[in-house]
């Protein structure tokens, strides 16, 4: 009997919680996303608003200072957020960072990073990425000698997102090399720590990267130079992160797919209203011509499906199913929404016309943003790999 | 502090309302509701009275079941307890002293100190219920309030009229209607919607309070504002000169 699809009053109470935020921020609405979109910077007070309304304390349990209600309550938040555009990949990132102190960190690094996290007064951003390594992390090169209570960073990472107004940032970094791995008769995952390091340590230098595609943040590189993090920041076990980490990279597609539904809902909308009253021959409105509304009715098919799928995957993790079932869910998700993400920021150019490039109507900047989601938090060829070894069981890549 | 506060579900702003076959109503089907945002700045003020008085607030709405809605919101920003006259069979169109009445009734024998409400709602914008429930409960009124401050039963508001500010003062029990300025209402959150599930809701059938809903307002009809002409384009700075310094009398 447990083929439950309906959305729980709890559910729905987070979806109208975000929405009475939105609603409440009606006036402020196009500036805000103006300084996400164009500015790439997140209004500080909308990051407090969307903490005090509590979708920061998602995947906090009370006795942290979140509500616990799990990743897909968050997840349907974001969807709603985003679907007015008042989103951010620091929600996501942030997010994942929480779920991976929660399920990996000690009793003290719960309470020192947990709350700070619900209450709206800590980001968090993760080093995951180097010049040499983020799709392959097994050839991480950043590097973690242990000296006494401290451990010495050296190295640098690439593409770190928000990493100027994020206060800590996960790093991956080698604890081991791979020939002491195989020296001490362990497999390639052996050797990657965890590290909570502050992001203003002693020896970091930020760079920052032009870049296009991220709503509300911009993106760094990262030099450790002899950076000292306090032993205690070690996150999960010395030279096993491996589990925490994919135990972040999970909530963190889940998220990503929850982003992309927003985006498609609120392209899906700016559509629906121009075309409804857009008239071009006679006085008929665009929105009648098939060849307007049928693009569009797909979109809607393939939106209520990759809900399910999102949903599903958000489920998966707050069941607590292994990171490798949870990880199918979250692949096919995140690749289904930045598809649909891309194709709806597409049509809605296509609906719009000429006017779908003007700044005026918003919607030629989403088209990065959508765009930026089939290569990152995972690419979509790697997505496909692991379905074709992991679910077809075809011959690894 | 025993505070009352009166919220009204309104249609949100941003909907587009359509006037039903009947000419006098509008299509509530499929519409968004809110509370209207008058109230909440009745309820913000209450919850910051009791927070700095000890005491408690009671939200109170005249509604159809559909209404329960805005009381939950109040619960959920941090009222304590809601009453809601429900008002499903009864005739539709009560006019505004037919609720003020309901309301007066309702809270009669309620241990109250003040009586909050927004000024106006934002639907009918008729902007007399506090004081036709002041005038049946037969206690002070101060409306349009930008700024209150109690001291034991010593009222001290700031109200604004046409072209400046008002100081005046007054003794509780009172009712005192919230004007935009007042406050910043907070922002809904999870744990005060979570919370507020579990909160005590009183419902009192209209019917039951034994007031006349007999209206002596009718509303005969309800007209969309005419549509905004086209745009007319001049040919030479003259002609507009000449447009609106004679034609439109702007200049």
């Amino acid at each position: 009997m447990a083929f439950d699809f309906s959305l729980s009053e709890e559910h729905k109470m987070v979806q109208d919680t975000i929405h009475q935020l939105a609603r409440r921020l009606a006036p402020q609405q196009q500036a805000l996303r103006q300084r996400i979109f164009k500015d790439q910077a997140y209004p500080e007070e909308l990051w407090q608003a969307v903490a005090e309304a509590g979708l920061l304390g998602c995947l906090i349990p009370e006795q942290y200072g979140g509500n616990g209600l799990g990743l897909l309550p968050m997840t349907l938040g974001l969807e709603v957020l985003n679907s007015y555009g008042l989103g951010s990949v620091i929600h996501v990132i942030t997010g994942m960072d929480a779920a991976c102190i929660l399920r990996h960190g000690s009793e003290s690094q719960k309470q020192r990073f947990l709350p700070a996290i619900a209450s709206g007064a800590l980001k968090l951003c993760y080093a995951h990425t180097e010049p040499d390594a983020g799709s392959n992390l097994f050839n991480t090169q950043t590097h973690a000698r242990r000296e006494g209570d401290t451990y010495v960073i050296n190295g640098q990472k690439v593409f770190i997102t928000a990493a100027d107004v994020c206060d800590y940032m996960l790093l991956v970094a080698r604890t081991a090399s791979p020939e002491q791995a195989k020296a001490a008769g362990k497999g390639k995952t052996y050797g990657l720590s965890l590290f909570l390091v502050d992001t203003r340590a002693k020896g970091i230098t930020r760079q920052l990267l032009p870049m296009q595609g991220l709503e509300g943040c911009q993106q760094f590189a990262l030099f450790f130079d002899h950076v000292e993090v306090p032993a205690e920041n070690l996150l999960g076990p010395e030279h096993e992160g491996i589990a925490a980490i994919f135990d972040s990279l999970n909530p963190e597609r889940v998220l990503a797919a929850g982003m992309a539904l927003g985006m498609t809902q609120l392209m899906l909308k700016r559509s629906v209203d121009y075309a409804q009253t857009r008239k071009v021959f006679g006085d008929r409105p665009i929105g009648s011509y098939q060849a307007i509304s049928h693009p569009l009715a797909e979109i809607q098919v393939e939106l209520e499906a990759t809900q399910l799928l999102t949903y599903r995957s958000a489920w998966a993790f707050d069941q607590g199913l292994s990171v490798g079932q949870v990880g199918h869910y979250a692949n096919l998700a995140k690749l289904k929404g930045a598809d649909l993400a891309i194709r709806s920021v597409d049509q809605t150019i296509e609906t719009h016309g000429g006017y779908g490039f003007s700044e005026e109507y918003e919607i030629i900047h989403f088209w990065t943003a959508a765009r930026v989601m089939k290569t990152a938090p995972v690419t979509r060829e790697l997505i496909l790999n692991f379905v074709a070894e992991h679910a077809l069981h075809l011959p690894r890549s | 502090m025993d505070i009352i506060v009166c919220v009204k579900q309104v249609p949100d702003t941003t909907t587009v309302i359509q006037i039903d076959p009947s000419g006098k109503e509008i299509v509530r089907d499929g519409i968004t509701n809110i509370m209207s945002p008058y109230d909440e700045f009745a309820v913000e003020e209450a919850l910051k009275l009791i927070e700095a008085n000890g005491g408690t607030v009671t939200a109170l709405t005249v509604g159809p079941e559909s209404a329960k809605e805005a009381l939950r919101s109040a619960l959920a920003m941090g009222a304590d307890e809601a009453i809601h006259v429900v008002t499903d069979g009864a005739p539709l169109a009560l006019d505004s002293l037919a609720t003020a009445k309901l309301i007066a009734k309702a809270i009669e024998g309620k241990s109250y100190d003040l009586v909050l409400m927004g000024r106006q709602a934002i639907d009918d914008d008729a902007m007399q219920m506090g004081s036709l429930v002041a005038e049946l409960l037969n206690i002070g009124q101060i409306t349009s309030a930008i700024k209150l401050e109690i001291e034991g039963t010593q009222v001290k508001a700031q109200r604004t009229i046409e072209g400046g500010l008002q100081n005046i003062e007054a003794t509780l029990p009172l009712v005192v209607t919230a004007q935009k300025g007042l406050n910043t209402p907070r922002y809904p959150s999870m744990k005060g919607i979570l919370k507020a599930k579990k909160k005590p809701v009183q419902d009192i059938p209209a019917g039951s309070l034994g007031v006349s809903l007999e209206p002596k307002v009718k509303i005969e009809a309800l007209v969309e504002p005419p549509a905004r002409p086209a745009g007319r384009i001049v040919g030479s700075v003259d002609e507009l000169v000449a447009a609106l310094t004679q034609e439109i009398k702007v200049v």
